[in-house]
């Protein structure tokens, strides 16, 4: 008989085969609005799709309805909100390979069919307040995010982040993945983390090592990392305080939001667009959105954290115009 | 679904420092110019949007629907021959990629390593590959020395660490002569060859050529406008204007350096030449380089 796990994340109580150390195994009180699936089965058995023109050679998609095939991975289909199911490519795939691409790809389809809005970013919560950096790939929002964790800051979630209708954030995937030259340079004991999966040099930080925020966190403001504002022609940014922009129009903002749902692609192919987008326009107005400049190098970015206070941005504002 | 996905994409490839980014400024002007209204003038970090280059993670993320930190290079190799056939999603732009990809890479199973499904052809840029040394030089801070062994290596490649993230993935190139004779001998594409040597010493005729292969407006006297606005000076001045080109990487001066060719036989040595010609011969003969006498 299949053990099953409980596990705790954007809402939902997940009943999972699978052990899923990223998720929290402690239910957050009153939030829980769900309960949902998570099972190996046989993909051949899956019924055929009438495949939305937004899927990909890897992605199908249509209303409640997702999957992913990764050659030499496996199988992944997330439907009708309630359930996610998996399949190994072949005995070789590991659960930690499996895991990875369930509680992110697979999870954030499902948040979606749910009619969550699931960004792609980092949240992070102090004194029961939560901030959200936006960015993306590889802009530094992870350890960007650990440098805070180091000043006290709990992890909300990671790579998705899911903001319900009344803003507040919901506790979610509760690991930072660091790649190697991070981890050396901000003095990690790589050699004793987990690697995010076999054959990679990014490593994931778990608690007990990583502190975690377990409760839904109001919503103060949403910060968009950008490295790049400083480079053309200025000073050298390694000498920058971390500084942010003013608020951004509510125009900008809902494009640069929209622009950051977490697989956007899903929402167009899973035909829930509009629900995106009045979702997004809803955050805005009622969330500041700003620019948020990081210096370029893991060690100016977490030397440049000192007395910094995110959840004030207008401390922040200093040189970077929006 | 968008007319651009209707029209299916082109790639612009190339070995670094070969005039990609001129190619890519080039059609942006062409249809500024042919336009119903051309705007003011072309601006380098807002107007360049030709399509994503084929190595950009945040596209592979979209097409792939994860997040491409989470495979290995090797992993990636095999999978991004089926990113591509899908348009970008909130892109309203137009789909000529950027490729500095060679066509297949070790681990790409024999497959291309680029999508060609829906792919309308090619342009393939090449340069001579002593220019390419110092212009390599110049943009990666390099020495000539490093330059032309990197020209020589099987196992060159772009963004080769696995320690870090960054905005592109792992690009294999291999030696110059592999790379130039993987896109122009490929049978999966339809592929047009010019050389920047070309684009430089005949622009209206090979920059027409260029036009008429992607269906682009090709009347003469846009050709040769666009031409005159993206002359190596006019785009030092337009790099000027934006205080810095958003593709220029750290420690690099400017993009837009000289453009000139010949440099190489100026700046390498008659050894550093001589290994350029030994090992690269076949292909610089055959697209009519000159290197050093090897004997």
């Amino acid at each position: 008989m299949t053990q099953v796990n409980r596990h705790f994340a954007f809402g939902m109580e997940i009943r999972s085969d699978l052990v899923l150390p990223e998720l929290s195994i402690r239910q957050e009180e009153g939030s829980i609005d769900a309960c949902v699936e998570i099972k190996r089965s046989d993909h051949t058995q899956w019924p055929e799709l009438e495949a939305s023109p937004h899927g990909t050679p890897t992605v199908d998609l249509a209303p409640h309805e997702w999957r992913l095939k990764l050659e030499g991975i496996g199988w992944f289909r997330a439907s009708q909100g309630k359930t996610v199911e998996w399949e190994r490519w072949d005995d070789s795939v590991s659960d930690r390979d499996i895991r990875t691409f369930l509680v992110t790809s697979a999870l954030g389809a499902l948040a979606m069919q749910r009619g969550s809005l699931v960004l792609h970013g980092t949240a992070i919560a102090r004194d029961g307040k939560a901030v959200v950096l936006l960015g993306r790939p590889a802009t530094g929002k992870s350890t960007l995010a650990w440098c805070f964790h180091q000043q006290g800051w709990r992890v909300l979630s990671s790579e998705l982040v899911v903001i319900g209708a009344d803003g507040c954030v919901l506790p979610g995937l509760q690991q930072l993945k660091l790649w190697h030259d991070a981890a050396v340079a901000l003095q990690l004991d790589w050699a004793q983390l987990p690697v995010v999966r076999r054959g990679l040099k990014r490593y994931a930080l778990l608690p007990p090592e990583l502190a975690v925020h377990q409760e839904p966190a109001q919503l103060q403001c949403i910060y968009l990392l950008n490295r790049d504002q400083a480079a053309p022609g200025s000073d050298d940014s390694s000498q920058q305080p971390l500084s942010c922009s003013g608020p951004l129009s509510q125009q900008r903002a809902l494009l640069l939001v929209r622009n950051h749902a977490f697989h956007a692609r899903n929402y167009r192919g899973m035909e829930t667009e509009s629900q995106l987008f009045l979702q997004a326009s809803a955050l805005v107005r009622s969330h500041p959105v700003h620019f948020l400049r990081v210096p370029d190098g893991v060690s100016p970015m977490a030397d440049a954290l000192a007395d910094v206070d995110l959840l004030n941005p207008a401390a922040l504002q200093e040189g970077v115009t929006a | 679904m968008s007319n651009s996905q209707d029209q299916g994409y082109w790639y612009l490839a190339s070995y670094p420092k070969s005039g990609n980014t001129w190619c890519r400024v080039f059609i942006t002007e062409l249809m500024r110019l042919a336009s119903a209204e051309p705007n003011d003038g072309l601006n380098l970090n807002r107007d360049i949007e030709t399509g994503a280059i084929a190595s950009s993670r945040l596209w592979l993320d979209d097409q792939l629907g994860i997040n491409s930190c989470d495979l290995s290079f090797a992993e990636l190799d095999a999978l991004r021959g089926r990113a591509g056939d899908s348009a970008w999603l909130f892109a309203e732009g137009e789909r000529f990629h950027k490729v500095h990809d060679g066509f297949r890479s070790p681990d790409s199973r024999g497959q291309p390593v680029v999508s060609t499904q829906g792919c309308r052809g090619v342009v393939y840029i090449l340069r001579h590959p002593e220019d390419v040394a110092v212009s390599l030089s110049h943009f990666f801070s390099w020495s000539l020395q490093h330059c032309v062994d990197f020209l020589l290596d099987p196992k060159a490649a772009l963004v080769p660490g696995e320690f870090r993230g960054g905005h592109q993935v792992r690009q294999h190139m291999g030696r110059w002569d592999q790379h130039v004779t993987s896109w122009v001998d490929q049978q999966q594409l339809p592929v047009l060859p010019i050389r920047y040597e070309d684009m430089l010493a005949n622009g209206l005729e090979t920059f027409s050529l260029l036009a008429e292969f992607l269906n682009l407006p090709s009347d003469p006297q846009l050709v040769e406008q666009a031409i005159e606005n993206t002359t190596i000076d006019r785009l030092k001045k337009l790099e000027d204007e934006v205080d810095g080109f958003a593709e220029k990487p750290t420690g690099c001066d400017r993009f837009f350096r000289s453009g000139r060719t010949g440099e190489g036989a100026e700046r390498l040595t008659i050894e550093q030449r001589k290994k350029l010609s030994e090992g690269l011969s076949d292909a610089m003969a055959r697209f009519s380089y000159e290197g050093v006498s090897i004997d």
